[in-house]
């Protein structure tokens, strides 16, 4: 979404919600998210991912967004915490898969990164699952 | 392929608002994975989205929920999927108490 969409829907979720309603923002922001192997014995990171241009350009896009209805007196920020969202999958090339199918324009994961997790995974226990570990944003603004 | 199954997000969720017998719109609901989390002790749920296959497979889904909310006489709460873009909300002023924006910014 562009910068001025992202103005003109936040207005729009302004004028139904109610005097001070709440609007909760959350997603994820681009981090070089961390590669890693997790079993019941314990966790190993495996490598990070590099943020792509046009992620990084969403997330400046939502920021300024949010500065703006800001400065507009539109909300005021009451709280904000980030924490962290897992995505698993059963083997490596199952996550590769997905990263290339969903993730292209966002998030990319180099050779390296992709020889070293399969190299934990098939040394790690029978039980050993890939994950990505996500940065996420969580912000709670009241309507003014 | 499996998300969040600590529950991280449901849990953050909780602790930054109260939905019980809250109205709630949520902005760009996709298959309505995050919708569940919250939408039990909500009094009114609508979610929207423009994609229509997510929100096919969020109104797939919907008759578990209701089956599981139907065991439970706590729950039973109203939910709505409806297929809209935020650029132009379809729903009169002052009509929620929380907006969600999920994942959609």
């Amino acid at each position: 979404m562009q910068h001025e969409s992202m103005v003109h829907a936040l207005d729009e979720i302004r004028r139904t919600l109610k005097p001070n309603g709440i609007l909760i923002d959350l997603r994820p922001v681009e981090s070089n998210w961390s590669v890693e192997v997790s079993s019941s014995t314990g966790q190993q990171v495996a490598g990070r991912l590099n943020d792509m241009p046009m992620g990084l350009a969403d997330d400046e896009a939502a920021f300024h967004a949010m500065r703006e209805v800001e400065s507009r007196g539109w909300y005021i920020k009451e709280k904000e915490d980030e924490f962290a969202f897992f995505y698993y999958w059963d083997t490596p090339s199952e996550m590769k898969e997905f990263m290339e199918d969903e993730w292209e324009d966002f998030e990319k994961m180099e050779d390296e990164v992709y020889l070293k997790v399969k190299s934990l995974w098939s040394q790690a226990n029978a039980d050993a699952r890939v994950r990505v570990r996500v940065k996420m944003l969580i912000t709670r603004w009241k309507k003014l | 392929m499996q998300k969040d199954p600590e529950g991280f997000e449901r849990k953050i969720l909780h602790g930054f608002v109260d939905v019980k017998d809250k109205h709630v719109l949520e902005v760009g609901c996709g298959e309505g994975r995050l919708t569940w989390k919250y939408a039990g002790a909500s009094s009114l749920t609508v979610g929207f989205d423009p994609d229509h296959d997510a929100l096919r497979v969020a109104r797939a889904d919907m008759i578990t929920h209701l089956h599981e909310s139907a065991r439970d006489k706590s729950r039973g709460t109203p939910v709505h999927f409806a297929n809209a873009s935020a650029s132009n909300i379809p729903f009169s002023k002052e009509t929620f108490d929380i907006a969600i924006l999920a994942w959609s910014l």
